[in-house]
């Protein structure tokens, strides 16, 4: 189950989408992301779901890919629909059966609301689809460097969050490994109350914290033999340079925020 | 023409800490030895003989307890020297998924140049060329989890090799692979030593794989008891039996058989051989 979660996986490409700078690409995705909570209508959403199928056509990534990573929502998703259709009394009444009552602003907004999430979804998953977890971190810490200035220590935290990231697949492998070890000398984890099950998950975590401060210890003799020592010496492979690229995507998105400024002011809310 | 020496260890003791009063026993007792440039050495030894403390006291990251350890004529008790010494010596572990560093292999293999304060454009020119050398460059955009054992050992011996070390100590690198992941690894490491002239320093329990070795030191209860072409060192069958190792297959069945009155040659070593000094020996016998 765990290792079907796509959201947050990589898939290496040489689109327009991928060759954007990771600094450009964090906060043209977050502008994107504020964007849509500043959409007060169906067409500057409509602009901004637009916006949004067109990136993932763009970056090449199959769509089946990213409704497979809305799989994990499709519930989140229809359920806040349901919500706003039988709790929203906006509008006229379209349907009415004894206390349910269904409204067109109701049905409006949980359609708008549908939609909001889907495009949120598209467009938080597609920085993760069209960026490698390194670069990534690379690109938060290029933009948070400024903070070095009062101490924090920002290449390192870096360092940290790349290692998560890294280790977070082989340790998932190696829950499974214990989970199986630990039933086959019959551990019973499925059956029993939450106090019984949670019992059950000590013999699983205990080799797992240990195991982990084994690979700590390896890894960071491994680190120290490959001259890493946490200063900021380093210098990176892959240089980190704003091209036209990204200049394009900047301009895009202020088009879109003006787009949607403009929209929001003509035409009316609907929440 | 005698070849330059890269490793030199002098008298070398060394003893873990103990977490309580009473000391540990010494790791390593009085080690000598001298590994010369792009030579092939495997390192021979059971269980907690010392094999793994050598490599770590060769690469700086372990201090002599007494004794000296010089790396190209450095002293690796000189800290400011540790940066040059993991420059020319580097040290492949055991376990690749506790050596991977990052992400996407070609960025992992990057790791060691990015550390070192290499320029971009000459970092992306290493990493290619390790990449290819390993034979993992069409690999190279993919995760490492996702890469089978022996690929990803390539990967971290990529990641040494990138940082252009003379010197490359191979920690058991093919003690968790299979047999198809052994010989991928061991092609790559026989590579870098026959083309690219890089010394390497084997560690492994596999005799097969010592025998393809230029030289061959055996360790015991952290003394070194043989060093030498394997050869010389496989024919002393007793010592080799003290120090809890076996000798390589066919040399075991050529003993054995030599025991039992079978006309065989000493010193064979490969199946190869074997074979061929097995056909002699029936034909000769038959013409008898
Ligand atoms: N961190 C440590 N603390 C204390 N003692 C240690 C430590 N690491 C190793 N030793 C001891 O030092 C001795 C040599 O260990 P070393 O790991 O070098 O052996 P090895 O030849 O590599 O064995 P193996 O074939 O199992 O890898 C052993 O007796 C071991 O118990
Ligand atoms: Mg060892």
């Amino acid at each position: 189950m765990i290792k079907d979660i796509t959201i947050g996986q990589y898939f290496p490409g040489n689109s327009f989408i991928h060759r954007l700078d990771p600094r450009a690409k964090l906060i043209v995705t977050f502008a994107a992301l504020v964007e849509i909570f500043l959409c007060k209508n169906f067409l500057s959403l409509a602009l901004i779901f637009i916006f949004s199928v067109f990136s993932i056509l763009f970056s090449k990534i199959s769509f089946k890919v990213v409704l497979k990573g809305l799989k994990m929502i499709y519930f989140l998703i229809f359920f806040t629909a349901l919500l706003q259709i039988f709790y929203n009394e906006k509008g006229n009444i379209l349907f009415e059966w004894r206390k349910i009552k269904i409204t067109d602003g109701g049905v409006y907004t949980a359609i708008f609301m549908a939609v909001r999430i889907i495009s949120l979804i598209f467009i938080s998953s597609l920085l993760t689809y069209t960026t490698s977890p390194t670069t990534l971190t690379d690109g938060i810490e290029r933009l948070l460097s400024p903070l070095k200035k009062i101490k924090i220590p920002v290449d390192t935290l870096a360092m940290m969050m790349t290692i998560a990231l890294r280790f977070i697949p082989t340790l998932i492998e190696e829950i499974d490994k214990i989970m199986n070890a630990q039933k086959a000398r019959g551990a019973d984890l499925d059956t029993g109350g939450v106090l019984k099950r949670a019992k059950a998950l000590i013999p699983i975590f205990i080799p797992l914290f240990v195991n982990s401060f084994r690979r700590a210890y390896e890894l960071a003799f491994a680190m120290e033999c490959r001259c890493y020592n946490g200063s900021n010496h380093r210098t990176r492979m892959k240089i980190m340079k704003f091209t036209w690229r990204d200049i394009a995507a900047f301009i895009f998105i202020g088009m879109m925020l003006a787009a949607i400024i403009l929209l929001n002011h003509f035409f009316g809310a609907v929440i | 023409m005698e070849k330059a020496t890269l490793i030199r260890f002098s008298d070398v003791s060394y003893r873990y800490e103990s977490d309580n009063e009473t000391p540990l026993p010494l790791a390593l007792k009085n080690i000598n030895i001298d590994i010369k440039k792009g030579e092939f050495v495997a390192i021979l030894g059971h269980n907690g003989s010392g094999k793994s403390t050598l490599a770590k006291l060769a690469n700086a990251i372990l201090m002599p307890e007494s004794g000296k350890i010089y790396v190209n004529g450095m002293d690796t008790s000189d800290e400011s020297l540790e940066y040059e010494i993991r420059q020319t010596v580097g040290v492949v572990f055991q376990n690749p998924d506790n050596q991977i560093v990052a992400t996407i292999v070609e960025e992992d293999v990057a790791f060691g140049p990015e550390n070192l304060g290499i320029e971009p454009s000459e970092i992306r020119k290493r990493v290619d060329e390790a990449l290819k050398a390993v034979g993992m460059y069409e690999y190279r955009f993919h995760e490492p989890h996702k890469l089978s054992g022996g690929q990803k050992q390539r990967v971290a011996i990529a990641g040494i090799m990138a940082m252009r070390t003379d010197c490359i100590i191979l920690d058991e690198p093919t003690a968790m692979l299979d047999p198809k992941g052994r010989k991928e690894v061991m092609a790559a490491m026989r590579k870098l030593n026959k083309e690219l002239g890089i010394a390497v320093v084997l560690i492994t329990h596999y005799m097969e794989e010592a025998v393809a070795a230029d030289r061959v030191i055996v360790m015991d209860s952290g003394r070194i008891v043989l060093d030498g072409a394997p050869r010389d060192v496989f024919s002393n069958e007793e010592i080799i039996e003290k120090a809890g190792l076996e000798l390589p297959e066919s040399a075991k069945l050529a003993l054995l058989l030599r025991r039992s009155g079978v006309n065989l040659p000493s010193g064979i070593l490969t199946a190869e051989e074997f074979i061929e000094a097995f056909k002699f020996s029936v034909s000769g016998g038959a013409a008898k």
